[in-house]
C-alpha cells in the first residue's frame, strides 16, 4: 500500500507524510521542506476537493487528476501548491480537518458559562463532527487501517496530546492547568471511545444524553481529582502499599 | 477449542513472532504445526486471512485470560482495577510480538484488533459487574451503563496512557479513584465528601 498510514499522521509531523512512496508523479519534487507551506488561494480549494474525493473513493482511488478536476484547477497548479503530490495533500487534509475541528471546539468552549456546559458542548460538538464527517466515514468503512493507526498505542497518545493541549486552556478557567490537562484528555478519551465503537444507549451527539453522562461520571471524577490533588483526603493508597501499612499520599504537583 | 485448531493457532503465532503478519503463510503455519496444508484449510477454510484474524483473536484471549488471573483474589473493586491497569500496561509495553507488529505492520493488525475490541469491552464489563454490584453503585447509576463506561475507559488507558504514568502505583490509585470510580460507586465509609 503506497501511503500506508504515513499520509494521515496527526498534526505536527508533516515530514512523515513525505517519507512514504510518493508515487510516479512526484519524481521531480524532493520531500517538502518544513515551513514551505504555501499560502496559495488554491490551497483550501484543493483540500476541500480532496475531502469530496475521499468521501466518494477513499485514498486508494483518489488521484491528483481527480483532485485537480474537483477543485477546478490544473494539475500543474496542484503541484505548485503541493509539490509532494498526493501524499502531501493527504497530510494537509488531516492537518486542516484537525484545525477545523479544534477551531469549532474552541468556539463552543469559549462560549460556555460553566464547566459542565463546556464539557457537554465540547463533547457533543466533537462527536457530531466526527459522526458527520463523510470522508472519515468512508475511510472507517473501506480503509480502516488508515484511521485506526491513530487510535491505538503511540499514535493515540499523540492524538490525545494534541487534543488535550488545545482544549485544556479553555478548561483552566475552572481548575488548575494540571487538572485541566487531565480532564481535557479524559474528555478526548470519551469522545474517541464512543466515536470508534458507537453505543446504542449512549449517543454523545445528543446534548441530553451527554449532559447525563457528564453529570454522572465526569463531574464527580473531577471533584475527586481536585480533592486528591489539593489535599489528599480521599484514600488513594494503592493496593500494593496497603498490606505493608504504609501511609502514602499523592504527591502529584 | 479442539487440539488441532489450538496447535495451528500456536504455530501461526510463532510464525508471526518470527516473520510478521504479512509474511506468514498457510504453508508456514502447517509446517510449524506439523500438519498438512489440507488440515489447516479444514480448520480455517478462509485460509490465510481467516488464520490472521483467528490468531489475533486467540492472542487477545490469551492476554485477557492472563489479566483475569492477575486480578483473581483482589478483595475490592479498586484493587481489581489497580492491578488490572498496572498489569495490562506492563504486558503491552513488554509484549515483543505486539510491539513489533505495531511498528512494522499496524495496518494488518489494527482492523483485526478493532474487530475484537467490542468483544473485549463486553468481556471487561462482564468481569467488572459483580465487583460493582458488591461495591454498591452511586444513586441513579445503571449497572450495565457503568460497566460499559468503565470498560471503555480501561481500554482507552491500556491502549494509550497519555498523561498518566501507569508504572506509578500512586498515580494508578488516583486514576482509579478519580476518573474511573468517583461517579460510579458510593463513597466508602470514612471518605465522604470532605466539604
Amino acid at each position: 500500500m503506497p501511503i500506508q498510514g504515513a499520509a494521515l499522521r496527526v498534526v505536527g509531523d508533516e515530514n512523515a507524510a513525505a517519507a512514504g512512496d510518493a508515487g510516479p508523479d512526484a519524481a521531480s519534487s524532493a520531500a517538502p521542506s518544513p515551513g514551505r507551506r504555501s499560502a496559495s488561494p488554491y490551497r483550501e480549494r484543493i483540500i476541500d476537493a480532496t475531502l469530496a474525493c475521499l468521501a466518494r473513493h477513499g485514498t486508494l482511488k483518489t488521484t491528483v487528476d481527480d483532485i485537480a478536476r474537483g477543485a477546478g484547477v490544473s494539475r500543474a497548479t496542484v503541484y505548485r501548491v503541493f509539490p509532494g503530490g498526493r501524499d502531501e495533500i493527504l497530510g494537509a487534509v488531516v492537518d486542516t480537518e484537525m484545525a477545523r475541528l479544534f477551531s469549532a471546539l474552541g468556539v463552543k468552549l469559549g462560549e460556555a458559562d460553566d464547566l459542565e456546559d463546556a464539557l457537554v458542548s465540547g463533547i457533543v460538538e466533537a462527536s457530531s463532527r466526527l459522526r458527520d464527517h463523510q470522508a472519515l466515514a468512508y475511510l472507517v468503512e473501506h480503509e480502516p487501517e488508515m484511521v485506526l493507526g491513530h487510535l491505538a498505542f503511540d499514535e493515540s497518545d499523540r492524538l490525545l496530546g494534541a487534543a488535550s493541549r488545545f482544549t485544556a486552556p479553555f478548561l483552566a478557567r475552572w481548575m488548575s492547568p494540571m487538572e485541566a490537562g487531565r480532564v481535557a484528555e479524559w474528555a478526548t478519551r470519551i469522545v474517541l471511545s464512543f466515536a470508534v465503537s458507537p453505543s446504542a444507549e449512549t449517543d454523545l451527539t445528543d446534548p441530553v444524553t451527554t449532559a447525563r453522562l457528564v453529570e454522572t461520571f465526569v463531574l464527580p471524577g473531577i471533584a475527586a481529582l481536585h480533592t486528591a490533588v489539593a489535599a489528599p483526603s480521599i484514600d488513594i493508597t494503592p493496593f500494593a502499599d496497603r498490606s505493608s501499612g504504609t501511609e502514602r499520599l499523592s504527591d502529584t504537583d | 477449542m479442539d487440539d488441532t485448531r489450538q496447535r495451528i493457532l500456536e504455530a501461526t503465532y510463532a510464525c508471526v513472532a518470527r516473520w510478521g503478519l504479512a509474511k506468514t503463510t498457510v504453508e508456514d503455519a502447517a509446517r510449524e504445526a506439523k500438519v498438512s496444508r489440507a488440515t489447516v484449510y479444514r480448520a480455517f477454510p478462509g485460509g490465510r486471512d481467516e488464520l490472521v484474524t483467528a490468531v489475533v483473536a486467540w492472542a487477545t484471549l490469551v492476554f485477557f485470560a492472563k489479566l483475569r488471573e492477575q486480578v483473581q483474589g483482589a478483595t475490592s473493586l479498586e484493587e481489581v482495577m489497580e492491578r488490572g491497569l498496572t498489569f495490562a500496561h506492563r504486558s503491552i509495553v513488554e509484549h515483543e510480538v505486539l510491539q513489533r507488529v505495531m511498528q512494522t505492520e499496524p495496518e494488518k493488525l489494527l482492523p483485526a484488533l478493532t474487530f475484537e475490541s467490542t468483544r473485549i469491552r463486553q468481556g471487561i464489563a462482564g468481569f467488572l459487574s459483580p465487583y460493582l454490584e458488591q461495591r454498591g453503585l452511586a444513586d441513579g447509576v445503571d449497572l450495565a451503563e457503568a460497566a460499559d463506561f468503565l470498560a471503555r475507559m480501561v481500554l482507552s488507558y491500556i491502549a494509550a496512557p497519555g498523561r498518566w504514568d501507569l508504572d506509578d502505583p500512586v498515580q494508578v490509585a488516583q486514576l482509579v479513584r478519580a476518573e474511573l470510580l468517583a461517579g460510579v460507586v458510593t463513597a466508602r465509609p470514612g471518605e465522604v465528601d470532605p466539604s
